[in-house]
């Protein structure tokens, strides 16, 4: 079987000199500087899309630069056939408040757990390694804004193409065993989360998210203290981070301090005034549509993408290649995941890679043969063990959140 | 669990042995020694999974962009990149002035940014001419909501 290389082929990515205004800059700058602001050029399939691959972020390798201060860097997509698990190096960032601390100092960190509890604690980073039993979870951390690029009508907000996701091993301590040391008293409703980060004003609300108290001591939700075996990266929330399994990644409070249990509902803003998706299925409306009951982001919904086929390219009639990507289930497990290659005429079912956790990526592929020289639209959705599915049209909101329609990829064998 | 934490971490230990060195950069006030590598020191001794913990310091990147020129630049230089660099804003899809318009005032009604209301308009129009389309015949689809 031939495996594919197709995504090589394309011309998308392009290397090429920023425009700096001839060689004269090359004397100012030094040939150092010059060479620094070398850019590659990745175009993101949408209008307006061209975004420069960078390295000069701290603790990361080659990344899509979609905003400097506070950073927004997202995943290149080939990132994504190279295995089920995103290395740290290449993980997407999405900060909301740029005052985001550049030095963390384990000996002076504390996590603080206080509000409605027994005993307050203010934990080291030792106290949590060695007081508490440490779990493993892996997790598909999911931007609520994936693939906001892809919205028709477009829609204000970072503009993600599909790599504002990753799938990491998460270690650390679930949050219920933290909670039952400080031991909560009757009357909690919801746990508030806290992190290092502020805003460059005061006048800027804090960011912080809460969960409801049940939520919180479902003994899956966790305290991460290491991502793929290794402290997480500071940009993607060192020295801790909370994980919430199958829930969007506003949830995953980075740089975690602090620990509210509360008796009352949060008002903070980020949790009543923003991350508000429509309550219908999908979050899903018409365009314009008024009146509709919003509610917080919460679950994901489940996703499959193709990794080593993209749209353009070019498969030789009658030779068997191997098609891959990976899925998830969303907040459960895949059920399975269905391929078409007749734009959705006929599905078969992919064969799955290993099943490492059901809030995991797993691999799927399929062998394809094209026998008839042309045009093919190749389709691929999941099924979650929930029987959720993948919807065959594009939902649709004004925040851009939660798109999950099913992926195609135009192809043409000759 | 315990070689999932420990196998890189061990790294991190093993350079225990410069925490003075350290201190010196420290104390002369040199800047970091990089970048990925700039996990340098461990900390103290841990018995659980993570053996280690070392002082993370880095040097974020600072953004060197600024608006284009024309009838509002200034304003944008001096208000927008208070709290962010230009590059989102550059990166959106075409807008309406109505819609530039909605935006800078969810960045001071929400995020309370210290823009005088006398200027939106002069910025709206700026953002428009910069990213922007003219109205259309419906009204704007945009979610107003802050995220």
């Amino acid at each position: 079987m031939q495996r594919l290389t197709v995504l090589s082929s394309q011309p998308s990515r392009r290397r090429f000199l920023a425009q700096l205004g001839g060689i004269g800059l090359t004397g100012l700058l030094g040939a150092s500087a010059w060479e620094a602001m070398a850019a590659e050029v990745v175009e993101l399939p949408f209008a307006n899309g061209r975004r420069e691959l960078v390295t000069n972020f701290p603790q990361k390798g080659a990344v899509l630069l979609q905003r400097t201060r506070p950073p927004l860097l997202e995943t290149p997509f080939e990132v994504f056939d190279q295995g089920v698990f995103t290395p740290n190096d290449r993980f997407y960032v999405r900060w909301h408040l740029a005052n985001i601390p550049s030095v963390v100092d384990p000996a002076t960190f504390r996590l603080n757990i206080h509000g409605l509890v027994g005993r307050p604690m203010s934990l080291t980073l030792d106290d949590l390694v060695r007081e508490f039993r440490p779990r493993e979870i892996p997790a598909v951390n999911q931007c609520s804004g994936n693939s906001r690029g892809f919205f028709r009508p477009r829609v204000s907000g970072g503009q993600w193409a599909n790599g504002a996701m990753g799938n990491a091993r998460w270690t650390g301590v679930p949050l219920k065993d933290v909670l039952d040391r400080a031991g909560v008293k009757a009357g909690a409703l919801q746990v508030r989360f806290n992190g290092l980060d502020t805003g460059v004003i005061p006048q800027t609300p804090d960011f912080m998210k809460s969960l409801a108290i049940d939520h919180a001591r479902d003994g899956e939700v966790m305290i991460a203290y290491a991502m793929n075996g290794e402290p997480l990266p500071l940009l993607n929330g060192f020295p801790l981070r909370l994980v919430v399994p199958g829930w969007y990644a506003t949830y995953w409070v980075k740089m975690l301090d602090d620990i509210e249990v509360l008796d009352k509902p949060d008002e903070n803003f980020w949790t009543t005034k923003a991350y508000l998706i429509p309550d219908t299925p999908f979050a899903n409306v018409a365009p314009g549509q008024k009146g509709v009951k919003m509610v917080p982001i919460n679950r994901m919904v489940p996703r499959s993408f193709f990794t080593n086929v993209q749209n353009g390219a070019v498969l030789k009639s009658g030779q068997t290649t191997t098609v891959r990507g990976i899925a998830f289930g969303g907040d459960t497990g895949l059920a399975k995941v269905l391929f078409s290659a007749d734009a959705g005429g006929h599905w078969q079912e992919a064969r799955l890679g290993s099943d490492l956790g059901k809030y995991g990526f797993r691999q799927w592929e399929v062998p394809l043969r094209l026998s008839s020289p042309g045009p093919h639209t190749l389709m691929i959705k999941a099924l979650n063990t929930a029987g959720v599915a993948q919807p065959d049209h594009a939902n649709w909101n004004g925040a851009g959140f939660m798109r999950n329609v099913i992926e195609s990829v135009s192809v043409r064998t000759t | 669990m315990e070689n999932i934490i420990s196998t890189k971490l061990r790294d991190i230990v093993l350079i225990w042995a410069v925490p003075i060195l350290f201190g010196i950069v420290l104390a002369t006030g040199l800047a970091w020694l990089g970048t990925s590598d700039s996990t340098a020191v461990g900390a103290k001794t841990a018995t659980g999974p993570v053996r280690g913990w070392a002082k993370v310091a880095v040097d974020l990147p600072t953004s060197e962009t600024s608006f284009p020129a024309g009838k509002g630049a200034d304003i944008a230089n001096a208000q927008c990149l208070i709290c962010h660099s230009a590059g989102m804003v550059l990166e959106q899809p075409t807008l309406t002035r109505d819609e530039w318009a909605g935006e800078i005032n969810k960045m001071r009604n929400s995020f309370g940014a210290p823009l005088p209301a006398n200027q939106v308009e002069v910025l709206a129009e700026y953002l428009r001419g910069i990213q922007g389309r003219q109205s259309p015949s419906s009204p704007s689809v945009l979610d107003a909501q802050g995220s």
